[in-house]
């Protein structure tokens, strides 16, 4: 009764104070007093700028659901749309340019440790796009099943931890990647029409994702289950056109009775003159691979380089071959036209051949000896 | 123990009567309607000023709507309506390999075009993609546009946006990407330096260096088919694209001429990146080292290849198909599923070749069929070069001079004539002057001719 009557008697300065005090009231609510809050609220107002207004449009874009009418009751036609490239940076500032990275994974099975280990990336999530690429195979269905699980939890999750935007492809290989044995998976004869079934895999991957915004793409196996969180950022710190951290495995050593590192990855060397007498006397449609006996290449394998006793996360050698289990590459040297060769390329094929093709356009290749990276141990 | 015996000594819910604490409704007295009135109005007033207050705040900054807007709606909404953004997409491509009746299946094309300094060339391309047959929903078109000092840029987005806009909804295309793009191109565009042999190696691979930019850029996991098409092609099938489609095959090329002034043959074969290869190109390939380029049509390599521009025959069967090893990038219609595989327009010498020539070879590396239909032509327009217009200039003069002698002829056999007989004479004129505009009016003659063939 006391604050009707008080209300009663209110005048237009009472009435103006209120309003005062309730806009301060909402300023206050809003204030960046709030950190996590206010964060989201800045990405989700990023992400909204960011996206694209119609659904044909590049896949790195998440794009609006409600679509525009015309007065005549016709969808209306999608818009002309610009994109400057000459604008376009990938530099060892990524973030504070705003760089967009899309990760490319070639999916055959899905591990948890894998995308655990993508959420807890620190890059900011609105600027990563991620691709995958999986058999149309009993495989491969189960894999994007456990797939579309993770992301649909993690795409309506906090906003800030969603990504940017998800495109999952499903393609018919020939021959099939099936047996995703490993003894069978690392035989010699299985390993080049596997391997170029694999180059076909990353290039249709690569091809139908690669946007006009993307300033760098980093290829991440499935089956790379821990990374530094800071890994976008060390990677592209360096700012050159292909880099590649060193991939290490774990495994419990049953002589000493503890867990230690192993290498697991090969394909990152510096090629040796035997390796390249044993190309000349090759076929046009032979290739070099290594790690096996039967074709000793002795080149210097970026995986017997790290110095355990003083190691620097920093240091830099310059390559001839890569391995993708996870390759940074800045987008300029894949739209030059630098892919993975599904051929015989100089005897090289998939990272390996294109390791070779971004040297043929002029870019420099280049390793991280001690920075490592590790792989799913089955 | 009753206990429906509530209240014989007149109990009710309420105590009455001589209660203190009484909470009686009865004694309950309303406000004074003015007073309520007033409160009315009051409450409007407040909502009225906290509405204007919060609106004012949102258009204000506009960044605080994502924030604002949760926060009214106390998070209710927060999973559902936040964002409204759709960000996973799924894509099946063995849906999209490219079928020879593609736009029965709505199959989605790719149609490129690389522009540089083609504003004046921008009108007739339009005509010609408002004339195509296939469904425009179907098409995507992509553009780009590289180091252009004139304005092809904004006359280009001037053109799209008209087209989008259609009032007809059929008219309109599918996706439109406009790509800027310079790579510092040193070399001049004109006919005279874009022909010379020296030139080429650089030029080809600057050239295969925006194709794959565009190409990258843009192709989608819904595309089936890429048709590459040049900005300066003048005539060609408005059904071009079903045309090369109803062959099925990786990749397809019709055959380029162009048409020319009479005195210099009526027409000319145009494009000779199209051909097959020989044991004649491959022994020089040997030859010539890592970085080395062969080019077609110039005397410094002498290959001795089959062209497709030189089987053309003009009454032959548009459908018959030719083995190719190198193709030319005037009008070139792929399967979308040869870019994926990573088939790309080398801007490096790959197997002695570049872009187009090297997408032919390397096509081929990956066992994808490549012909060529050397009865089916499409008209690349005609740019007379500097020698071309010195000629014509001479031509003219030597016309007029030939003009002026028949003239004064004819005034000696009038006067001939008029010694005879009046009626014959006259005639005879007519038909004299109608082969003398011939020349004259030939290249839009050419023009017509292109036409004709479809």
């Amino acid at each position: 009764m006391a604050v009707a009557r008080s209300m009663r008697r209110a005048s237009p300065i009472s009435l103006m104070l209120a309003a005062l005090l309730a806009f301060g009231f909402i300023c206050f609510m809003l204030s960046p007093s709030a950190p996590s809050a206010s964060a989201s609220a800045v990405t989700s107002h990023q992400r909204q700028q960011d996206a694209a207004d119609h659904p044909l449009s590049p896949p790195t874009k998440p794009f609006l659901k409600s679509q525009p009418v015309r007065s005549d009751g016709y969808m209306a036609a999608p818009p002309v749309v610009h994109y400057n490239l000459n604008n376009l940076t990938s530099t060892s500032t990524a973030i504070a340019n705003g760089e967009r990275i899309l990760i490319l994974t070639p999916l055959a099975r899905f591990y948890q440790g894998y995308w655990d280990n993508l959420e807890k990336l620190s890059y900011p999530h609105e600027l990563i796009s991620l691709g995958f690429i999986s058999p149309k195979t009993k495989d491969g269905n189960a894999a994007v099943a456990a797939l579309e699980k993770a992301i649909s939890k993690t795409q309506s999750g906090p906003i800030d931890d969603r990504f940017a935007s998800i495109s999952i492809l499903r393609q018919d290989f020939e021959p099939p990647l099936t047996s995703q044995d490993e003894k069978v998976r690392h035989k010699l004869s299985a390993q080049k029409e596997r391997r170029e079934s694999m180059s076909r895999a990353r290039n249709s991957l690569l091809f139908t994702t690669l946007g006009p915004s993307t300033s760098w793409v980093l290829w991440l196996d499935g089956d790379i289950v821990e990374t530094p969180a800071s890994l976008i950022q060390d990677l592209t710190s360096h700012a050159e056109p292909v880099i590649v951290p060193n991939c290490f495995q774990r495994y419990y050593d049953s002589s000493s009775k503890k867990s230690a590192v192993r290498p697991y990855d090969y394909n990152s060397w510096i090629d040796s003159e035997q390796a390249q007498e044993l190309a000349a006397n090759m076929g046009p449609d032979d290739i070099l691979l290594e790690g096996y006996e039967e074709l000793p290449t002795y080149r210097t394998l970026m995986a017997y380089l790290p110095d355990f006793q003083a190691l620097d996360p920093q240091r830099m050698v310059a390559l001839d071959g890569v391995g993708g289990t996870a390759l940074m590459v800045k987008a300029d040297v894949h739209r030059d036209g630098a892919m993975f060769p599904a051929f015989p390329f100089y005897h090289l094929v998939e990272t390996e051949g294109f390791a070779r093709m971004a040297k043929r356009l002029g870019y420099a290749v280049f390793g991280l000896p001690d920075y490592f990276i590790y792989h799913y141990n089955e | 123990m009753n206990r429906h015996y509530a209240s014989p000594k007149g109990y009710a819910a309420y105590p009455r009567g001589d209660s203190t604490f009484s909470l009686s409704p009865n004694k309950f007295q309303p406000r004074s309607q003015p007073a309520l009135r007033r409160r009315r109005q009051l409450f409007q007033r407040l909502i009225l000023l906290g509405g204007i207050s919060l609106l004012l705040v949102i258009f204000i900054f506009p960044s605080w709507r994502a924030a604002i807007l949760p926060t009214l709606s106390l998070g209710l909404f927060h999973g559902t309506e936040d964002l409204q953004l759709q960000t996973v997409r799924y894509y099946d491509l063995s849906e999209v390999e490219g079928t020879e009746k593609g736009w029965e299946r709505g199959e989605r094309v790719l149609m490129l075009t690389p522009l540089r300094d083609a504003s004046s060339h921008l009108p007739m391309f339009f005509s010609h993609l408002r004339n195509l047959t296939y469904p425009h929903n179907l098409i995507d078109l992509a553009f780009l546009v590289s180091d252009s000092r004139d304005d092809t840029l904004n006359m280009l987005s001037r053109m799209l946006t008209e087209v989008q806009n259609n009032s007809d909804p059929t008219m309109a295309f599918g996706e439109i990407s406009v790509i800027q793009k310079d790579f510092g191109q040193k070399v001049q565009q004109d006919v005279e330096s874009r022909h010379g042999f020296e030139a080429q190696a650089s030029r080809r691979k600057l050239m295969a260096q925006a194709r794959n930019w565009l190409l990258s850029a843009t192709l989608r996991p819904t595309h089936s088919w890429v048709y590459w098409r040049d900005a300066d092609v003048e005539t060609a099938p408005f059904t071009i694209i079903e045309d090369l489609m109803r062959h099925n095959k990786d990749v397809t090329v019709p055959n380029v001429w162009r048409p020319l002034p009479d005195w210099l043959g009526g027409e000319q074969p145009y494009d000779l990146n199209s051909w097959q290869e020989s044991e004649t190109a491959l022994a020089l390939a040997d030859t010539l080292d890592e970085d080395a380029v062969i080019v077609e049509g110039y005397a410094e390599y002498a290959t001795w290849r089959p062209h497709l521009a030189y089987l053309r025959d003009p009454y032959g069967d548009p459908d018959m198909e030719m083995e190719l090893d190198g193709i030319g990038g005037v009008s070139i219609l792929a399967k979308a599923r040869v870019f994926r595989a990573g088939v790309h327009f080398p801007a490096f010498s790959f197997e002695k070749h570049a872009e187009t020539e090297g997408f032919g070879k390397m096509a081929k590396r990956m066992k994808f069929s490549v012909i060529g239909l050397p009865h089916y032509t499409i008209w690349h327009l005609y740019e007379p070069s500097v020698d071309d217009l010195r000629h014509m200039e001479e031509m003219e003069m030597e016309r007029q001079a030939r003009e002026q002698e028949e003239r004064e002829r004819e005034l000696a056999e009038q006067k001939e004539a008029s010694q005879f007989k009046f009626g014959n004479t006259h005639k005879l004129n007519d038909e004299f002057k109608g082969s003398d505009k011939g020349p004259a009016a030939q290249p839009v003659k050419e023009a017509g001719k292109g036409s004709s063939f479809q």
